[in-house]
């Protein structure tokens, strides 16, 4: 009998104590701390970040505003500095976030299937994840730096005239972008890795029986296969190429040689901040930012679950 | 079409997995490759299908050399034991997908994979994924995918493992059938002897790696070349007294007379194996060489079955319910010539008479 009550419920060892108080009491020791810097560092603050955001000309120091109303997302949304924001972080995530995923499922894919090489290139599909950015930044600089820039060197060797990469718009776009792409690249090949791990070898055999070549195989085994990865890794990616600002600012020091890089984040940093903040607007600017996020969210929700064989 | 494997071995390691097999598998008939875990069944229809390479010896279809050829090249049909139908595509796509890999017109391949569904009688459930598919209902379209093809052989590798008894002999029956009616050479692989034995036009049994005897299926049962062909097929087992060969007598273990079994070409005193199928054995209350006492007897549908003391062994024989004899009283046993066989307790080899 007692035996029986123990199984049923391993953590009631004893039925006759009071555990339904002193599981609590675990529970919230356990789960406490977390909690606190969640509600402390998320939750908080978001709230506050979408109740500022109806409060006209409000102002942090004195905590005073003049009403409420959606005059911040009038003004937001009208606002060309914000739009081309918008633009610019949009081109950004539709550039970065297909080829970043295209060149990690055929990197994936290769490493899965390297046999003699794994440990070399598993320490070089490390390296980019345990490096700071900041430090990347750095070298990406170098390389692509004026006089003595790796880049320019071969440019000029091949007897082509040197390219000013970080000082032009055109070209200081497509740096971040390879930059974006190269920092994107091992979280996301790691993630594929375990999805391809998860692919029954089985039908990779069963392919080859049905007569099918290595190209086949990829095209209609293993991306479908691994297609609710691909999907989770698509989102996730999005979502943090839709935040980029670091980026930028790591490269750059400011948007872009010309006010080019100029993304979301950085209209919502600049409107907290500077000479004449606008606590409002960055507010607003923060809550549409949400909810192009969450919009991306449900997405992935909706493919993992067409995607779940 | 014919397949002629000569010397065939496949090493892993130091493992022998295949040890030197040769064999011919006449054309349109069902194969079926029989034997306990681990004797190299896969293996053989793995290197078969072209999935494995071979270690040595050579693979013929017909007169081509297929030893080097890739899967795709070989024009085999193959069936898993797990099915491993593809879990993203419906059974319309499943069984499309060879013919999709062909570069077929999708029309055409749509109507030669209906035509096939429909033979495998899976017709109705086109639109479903594998997963909303039951057991046998999957292996019907595991089998539909690899004859749309058109293989010139068809593998399949224990198809049946995976579903309940009484599935399991409705599909062979099945399995039977769509052979019959496509008329490919089949090679099917089980450890099942009954299974074997019922669907089969010739049987190979392999024990660890080594062919043990390929034959009829009739034949197997009736004629085994060596003790572990006779004791593998057959249910009940076949009976097995051990003892020393003695003048057409066999001096069984611990029993105090000697059996008379005929004459053989054995040495006196050469220690032996005396089988003889259950079927075989006489048992009368009067007439018969050998006395010995009914153990224990059992009620199994119209017949009794009576077990003998030998000595040390002993032997089960199948009695009409009305002669049945008493436990523990004496009878006269006597044996058949069919279905008894004696072998070299050292080596399994068969002696004959
Ligand atoms: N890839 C492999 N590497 C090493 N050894 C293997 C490999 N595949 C099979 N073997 C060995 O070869 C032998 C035969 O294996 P095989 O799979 O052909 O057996 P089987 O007759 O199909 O058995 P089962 O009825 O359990 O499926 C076994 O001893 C097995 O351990
Ligand atoms: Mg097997």
């Amino acid at each position: 009998m007692n035996n029986e009550k123990k199984h049923r419920h391993p953590i009631r060892y004893d039925p006759d104590e009071k555990f339904e108080i002193s599981i609590l009491w675990k529970i919230l020791l356990f789960l406490g701390p977390f909690m606190a810097g969640i509600l402390l560092f998320t939750i908080y603050p978001f709230i506050n970040a979408f109740l500022m955001s109806f409060k006209e000309n409000y102002s942090i120091l004195r905590d005073t505003f003049s009403g409420w109303g959606l005059g911040n997302y009038r003004k937001v949304l009208n606002d060309p500095i914000f739009v081309s924001g918008l633009k610019t972080t949009v081109k950004y995530v539709v550039i970065v976030v297909p080829i970043s995923l295209a060149l990690s499922i055929v990197i994936a894919v290769l490493l899965n299937n390297a046999k003699r090489f794994k440990a070399i290139l598993q320490t070089a599909y490390f390296m980019p994840l345990v490096t700071s950015t900041a430090a990347i930044s750095l070298v990406f600089r170098f390389i692509f730096a004026n006089e003595g820039g790796l880049v320019n060197k071969i440019i000029t060797t091949l007897g082509q005239s040197q390219i000013n990469f970080l000082g032009t718009n055109k070209w200081s776009e497509i740096v971040l972008y390879i930059f974006g792409i190269w920092n994107i690249l091992p979280f996301t090949i790691i993630l594929l890795l375990a999805g391809l791990q998860n692919i029954d070898p089985q039908y990779y055999t069963a392919a080859r029986a049905d007569g099918a070549k290595t190209f086949d195989i990829f095209t209609n085994i293993t991306v479908p296969l691994l297609s609710p990865t691909i999907a989770l890794v698509a989102i996730v990616n999005s979502i943090s190429a839709f935040k980029i600002f670091d980026y930028v600012f790591q490269l750059y020091n400011k948007p872009g040689p010309g006010y080019n890089l100029y993304t979301i984040i950085y209209y919502i940093y600049e409107k907290f901040g500077g000479t004449k903040p606008q606590y409002g607007y960055a507010a607003a600017a923060s809550i549409v930012l949400f909810f192009i996020i969450a919009v991306f969210t449900l997405l992935q929700r909706v493919l993992q679950r067409k995607t779940d064989y | 079409m014919e397949v002629r494997i000569e010397d065939l071995v496949k090493r892993f390691g130091d493992v022998v997995a295949v040890n030197h097999v040769n064999a011919t598998f006449e054309s349109g008939k069902l194969i079926a490759l029989l034997g306990p875990s681990g004797c190299g069944k896969s293996t053989m229809l793995n290197m078969l299908s072209g999935i494995l390479p071979v270690s040595e010896g050579r693979i013929y279809f017909d007169d081509q050399d297929v030893t080097s050829l890739s899967p795709d090249k070989r024009e085999v049909g193959l069936v898993f034991q797990n099915y491993a139908l593809y879990p993203h595509m419906t059974v319309l796509q499943n069984i499309c997908f060879p013919l999709k890999i062909k570069r077929i017109p999708k029309k055409e391949r749509i109507e030669r994979a209906k035509e096939y569904a429909r033979m495998v009688h899976i017709d109705d459930y086109l639109d479903r994924l594998p997963k909303e598919l039951s057991g046998g209902q999957q292996q019907r379209v595991a089998i539909a995918r690899a004859l749309v093809k058109e293989p010139k052989l068809l593998l399949l590798d224990e198809p049946l493992s995976n579903l309940d008894a009484k599935l399991r002999v409705e599909m062979r029956e099945e399995i039977r059938r769509i052979q019959r009616e496509s008329g490919v050479t089949t090679v099917f692989v089980t450890h099942d002897q009954e299974e074997a034995t019922s669907i089969s036009d010739y049987i190979m049994l392999m024990k660890l790696g080594v062919m043990q005897q390929f034959a009829a299926t009739r034949n197997l049962y009736n004629d085994p070349a060596n003790l572990f062909v006779a004791d593998f097929i057959g249910n009940p087992t076949i009976n097995q007294l051990h003892g020393i060969y003695e003048e057409g007598s066999i001096r069984a273990d611990g029993f105090a007379k000697a059996i008379p079994i005929g004459n053989y070409k054995i040495e006196d005193g050469t220690r032996i194996v005396f089988a003889s199928r259950p079927e075989s054995v006489l048992v009368s209350k009067k007439s018969g060489e050998t006395e010995m006492e009914v153990e224990e007897t059992y009620i199994s549908g119209k017949d009794t079955l009576c077990v003998l003391n030998a000595g040390d062994g002993f032997l089960r024989a199948y009695v009409d319910n009305e002669d049945a004899p008493e436990e523990k009283t004496a009878v006269r046993v006597s044996f058949r010539k069919k279905g008894v066989f004696v072998f070299s307790e050292e080596s399994g080899e068969r002696y004959y008479e």
